[in-house]
């Protein structure tokens, strides 16, 4: 029976479990669950994921979720997958681990928690929340400057001074790449200082290309979508303040 | 060169690698920097983990922090650790992978925020901050639910119906002693072992699985949490004094009521 994957392409770590079969021919079925439909909240997911959260995996009777845990799975259940991912040798696998964990505590709260409380909180249907959003920003640039400065140190081309991706690569840049939300000019304020950051996230993207790529259109494809909304929205508001700006000279 | 063990007994993480150590004969040196004294955000400390937390290890060269993967770390690299703690077979592992991350985001978000904007802040000369503490008990709640309803699911006496422990149960019990230096405001000096209940009450299994856990790592657990046990101790006294001044100050209405 084949690996199913539980997914929604809008999701960063969802993204980065697709790119990791896809680019080490893992076959699988995508079982598309659509978030902004709330299909990860129906007692039917429940069933694959009590956690209600993306993504899961379903390989034969084994279910699995959390997306660190997922990579690692697939890393060292499929024959096939270059050592490099998700080395066998303990040193090198532990500082993988390091990488995976911080992500959790660090970059992990920075991109998800920006997008989520400004630019997607009206297509959710939530209020905007910029006190989030700008404890968001914290975790982001501390993060980013971390990535820069200790985790890109050297001349490796990937995390950890490596020459060859792993899983860590692929699962703090599929995070990143949620910036792409934001529109260019916001994600460059982040990104500008981190040439490293920069370099890497390219690197990444070639390695895995061109299935990075092809599983992160439908995040360009919503980020054209943001920015017509948003155009329409500034539209319409300097619409509205013009005609009051003229009211107002008139009284 | 022995393992050299980075720590502060104060901080839950510290506890679960020192706990895992002494349970399995890992000979290892502590070294003991003490967070209240901000000794691990020195450029000494900053040479054995960049990120300036703990715990951290240093064993011959090698460098690691982050407790969970110094846990793995531990388990795979010294000979003598028992199988359960962190299982060969790929499925098993899956899933203590999967707890483990599941802990960073949920459990962990709740319990730590909890805890320092209770009882913590003021210790490091911080605020307490009661909206991000009401946030985080709602993680907290939810968490522990999950636990009760979902990992701790089945008769098994650990997490994932397992009959023996795994560097997971340790991790994440560690975290919840953490609770165990309650209570929240000064301004209510016996709401701490309700508190503690009011949480923890109405979650059996988890309360047995501590216990359980607590068990399986004997004498070890009690006397590496003995340091929260008396800073607990410590606190409740400076809260009685401060509700005996705070009985005081009820004297100086009347006077004021009188004038």
């Amino acid at each position: 029976m084949k690996l199913k994957l539980y997914a929604d392409r809008m999701s960063q770590p969802v993204r980065a479990v697709i790119i990791f079969c896809k680019k080490n021919g893992i076959d699988f079925e995508e079982i598309r669950v659509d978030i902004a439909k709330r299909q990860h909240l129906t007692t039917e997911y429940a069933e694959i994921n009590p956690m209600k959260q993306l993504p899961a995996i379903v390989d034969g009777r084994f279910k699995l979720f959390e997306s660190h845990a997922i990579l690692v799975y697939l890393a060292s259940s499929f024959p096939g997958v270059a050592d490099h991912w998700y080395p066998a040798d303990v040193f090198k696998r532990s500082k993988i681990h390091s990488v995976l964990d911080w992500h959790h505590s660090n970059l992990r709260r920075g991109p998800t928690t920006i997008v989520r409380n400004t630019v997607l909180a009206p297509v959710l249907g939530r209020p905007l929340n910029p006190e989030a959003a700008a404890e968001g920003e914290k975790f982001l640039s501390a993060s980013l400057s971390k990535i820069e400065s200790i985790w890109l140190k050297g001349n490796g081309r990937f995390l950890l001074g490596g020459n060859q991706p792993s899983i860590a690569d692929l699962s703090l840049v599929c995070d990143i790449m949620q910036l792409e939300l934001l529109g260019e000019t916001e994600r460059n304020r982040f990104l500008g200082p981190y040439k490293e950051v920069q370099q890497w996230i390219e690197n990444t993207r070639n390695a895995t290309n061109p299935h990075f790529d092809e599983v992160h259109k439908i995040l360009m494809k919503a980020r054209e979508k943001l920015q017509n909304l948003r155009l329409k929205g500034a539209n319409n508001e300097g619409g509205e303040s013009d005609m009051k700006r003229t009211l107002h000279s008139r009284i | 060169m022995k393992l050299k063990v980075y720590a502060d007994r104060m901080s839950q993480p510290c506890r679960a690698v020192i706990i895992f150590c002494k349970v399995n004969g890992i000979d290892y040196e502590e070294i003991k920097v003490h967070i209240s004294k901000g000794q691990h955000l020195t450029p000494e400390f900053a040479e054995i983990n960049p990120m300036k937390q703990l715990p951290a290890i240093a064993d011959g060269r090698f460098k690691l922090f982050e407790s969970h993967a110094i846990l793995i770390y531990l388990a795979c690299a010294f000979p003598g650790v028992a199988d359960h703690w962190y299982p060969a077979d790929v499925f098993k592992r899956s899933k203590i992978h999967s707890v483990l991350d599941w802990h960073h985001s949920n459990l962990r978000r709740g319990a730590a925020p909890y805890v320092f904007n209770t009882t913590i802040a003021p210790i490091l000369g911080r605020p307490l901050n009661p909206q991000v503490a009401a946030e985080a008990e709602i993680i907290l709640s939810s968490s522990l639910s999950k636990l009760e309803s979902f990992w701790l699911k089945g008769n098994g006496r650990f997490l994932l119906g397992r009959n023996q422990p795994s560097i997971a149960d340790l991790s994440l019990v560690c975290e919840l002693m953490q609770l165990e230096c309650f209570p929240l405001t000064y301004t209510t000096p016996v709401l701490d072992e309700k508190d503690r209940t009011r949480l923890l009450g109405p979650h059996k299994k988890v309360q047995q699985w501590i216990e359980n856990t607590r068990n399986a790592t004997s004498p070890h657990f009690d006397e590496v949490h003995r340091v929260i046990m008396l800073a607990k101790e410590r606190q409740q006294h400076q809260r009685l004094k401060a509700a005996k001044n705070e009985g005081g100050s009820n004297m100086k209405r009347p006077l004021v009521s009188r004038m």
